[in-house]
């Protein structure tokens, strides 16, 4: 039986919860935040989270031209592991294994320096931030994300070479299947290659819609988690339809991604790992 | 085989120009029965070497734009949409002269504009598309060339992403010979269902592009290849099909395909076992009308 999160970066500028609350109404296991310290904290969360008696399974980091960790200057790539231990600090006053890590700033497509230079400073970088998340009983998740949102790490198989690189406990493979509906010949496969290394899935259809709306078979893809014998938590990571998502976030003009597809989003999900015979599903 | 099969010219060489002419014999050797050529550079293309190539080796030409930033029609900048206008006007002449029956590609607007709009802001630029389009639509009319409009996807386009909206922008312009194109890697991506969206788009889809879902070879990836082929033979299409991908050094609109990676072993890799597969699919499902 897995277990289920929802990514709160969807429901956009509502007060924290708003979502919490509805996370808890519709049967969650767990919530899936942002990493901006800065601007909530671990406190606030924790009133909100205790409130509801919700659990964090994860803390998704937000990577900016600020906080890439393969910027050909220094003192950026400084600032964005400074970044990473935050979230892992984050993370550990909150409870949650997990922090997401991409090497790249989101939206940059074309490497500064040679990819050799970058795909080693990403491995440094990682490494540095892996060891300090080991240290604090949280793991990171080196997500790849599609060719439109970075150039570096893309597939899975890309992700499993980077963190198989870094050798080290606290770094894990991650699996999101809008970028790999994009990006990867073959999900159930590429899940099945990344084996134990798999620490954190986020669950979205093909048109990054809750599964269910676009064309995705998930079936294969909840075979493949349950084969490697993934303990982590499953969180829908859904996004509006946009280039330009934060705008559209900000501006509250995604609807469908609070009710509705927070409901339909662990319904479906749950109706598969039924009709597979996965025990315990309610 | 009623439906050509055709190889885009963005698998060959970019920007692809009058010394690029010779490739078509590779082209017609895979098996290839169309050429779609794509007007990156019109100083480097002559209407007149590109017909006398395409009879030495027996292909046809298609004729597909690239829309850079000074080729957009649905531009805020008046002057910026005339030089769209005069853009697409040209590729016109180009489809009239070498005998492509419409120009096609992502023509409403500046390949790679994905912006956040506000509703009268988005009104706008879509007005401005329907406007330029209309004109451009008369002059085309005249040369007896169609356009077929190509949705793309979201991190590509913030104007029109589905067939849905690509049927909604046909209606605005009311011109019969203004349809779709339709391509595959783009829908993976955007439509709920293949099926569905072709079937509601049916009397609109000129053209058809096909790609696997991450640009590589078709028939080695994840699209719904079954699917498409069952939808194409349901609307009774009769068109062309061509293959595209792209190779990394693209210029002209380089953000937008972000083609930063090989795809295939190959791009002669993939133009071989893409045709092998295509037309298998073709055999298949089109064929056995």
């Amino acid at each position: 039986m897995l277990k289920y999160a929802y990514n709160m970066l969807v429901y956009g500028t509502e007060p924290i919860e708003l979502g919490i609350a509805r996370l808890a109404k519709f049967g969650y296991d767990y919530a899936e935040i942002v990493g901006e310290p800065t601007q909530i904290s671990a406190a606030e969360y924790s009133q909100a989270l205790s409130k509801h008696n919700m659990p964090v399974s994860s803390i998704v980091s937000i990577y900016t031209p600020e906080r890439d960790l393969v910027s050909s200057n220094p003192a950026i790539r400084a600032n964005t592991v400074a970044y990473i231990k935050g979230n892992v600090d984050f993370a550990a006053a909150l409870g949650a294994k997990i922090v997401t890590l991409t090497p790249t700033a989101c939206m940059k497509i074309k490497p500064e320096v040679d990819i050799e230079q970058e795909w080693a400073w990403a491995v440094a970088g990682a490494r540095e931030a892996a060891q300090y998340a080991f240290d604090h009983g949280v793991r990171l998740a080196l997500e790849p994300w599609n060719r439109y949102e970075s150039y570096l790490v893309n597939r899975l198989d890309q992700s499993i070479r980077m963190v198989d690189e870094v050798d080290n406990p606290g770094i894990g493979v991650m699996a999101d299947t809008f970028h790999m509906s994009i990006e990867d010949k073959d999900i159930p496969g590429a899940i099945r290659s990344a084996g134990k290394r798999l620490a954190h899935v986020h669950l979205a259809d093909s048109n990054r819609a809750a599964p269910g709306e676009g064309f995705l078979d998930f079936t294969p893809i909840v075979e493949a988690i349950r084969d490697v014998n993934y303990q982590g938590v499953c969180s829908f990571e859904l996004l509006p339809a946009a280039g330009d998502i934060w705008g559209v976030l900000q501006g509250g003009k995604a609807p469908e991604f609070l009710d509705p597809y927070t409901e339909s989003a662990i319904k479906y999900m749950k109706n598969i790992e039924k009709s597979l015979g996965m025990s315990d599903v309610k | 085989m009623s439906n050509k099969i055709g190889l885009s010219t963005f698998v060959l060489a970019s920007p692809f120009t009058n010394a690029d002419l010779n490739l078509m014999g590779k082209v017609k050797g895979m098996g290839y029965d169309v050429i779609e050529i794509c007007i990156e550079d019109p100083a480097k293309l002559s209407s007149d070497q590109m017909l006398s190539a395409a009879k030495e080796h027996d292909l046809q030409i298609s004729i597909c734009g690239a829309f850079g930033p000074d080729r957009d029609i649905s531009h805020e900048d008046s002057k910026i949409r005339d030089l769209g206008v005069q853009y697409l006007k040209t590729c016109v002449d180009f489809a009239a002269e070498v005998g492509s029956s419409f120009v096609s590609g992502p023509m409403y607007s500046a390949t790679g504009k994905a912006r956040l709009l506000s509703p009268p802001e988005r009104k706008e630029q879509f007005n401005w598309a329907v406007d330029s389009l209309s004109t451009v639509a008369s002059y085309a009319q005249s040369r007896n060339v169609g356009l077929a409009i190509e949705p793309l996807n979201r991190f590509e386009t913030d104007l029109i992403n589905t067939l849905e909206q690509g049927v909604e922008l046909c209606r605005a312009v009311g011109a019969a010979n203004v349809g779709l194109l339709i391509d595959t890697f783009h829908m993976h991506i955007e439509e709920k269902s293949l099926s569905a969206a072709i079937e509601s788009a049916a009397p609109y889809i000129f053209h058809v592009q096909v790609s696997e879902n991450d640009r590589g070879t078709p028939g080695k990836g994840q699209v719904r290849w079954d699917e498409f082929f069952t939808a194409l033979a349901k609307i009774n299409y009769g068109g062309q099909i061509v293959i595209e991908s792209f190779l990394p050094t693209v210029k002209e609109i380089a953000r937008a395909v972000s083609a930063w990676r090989p795809v295939a072993p190959s791009m002669d890799a993939l133009a071989i076992d893409g045709f092998t597969f295509i037309s298998s699919m073709a055999a298949k499902h089109l064929d056995v009308k």
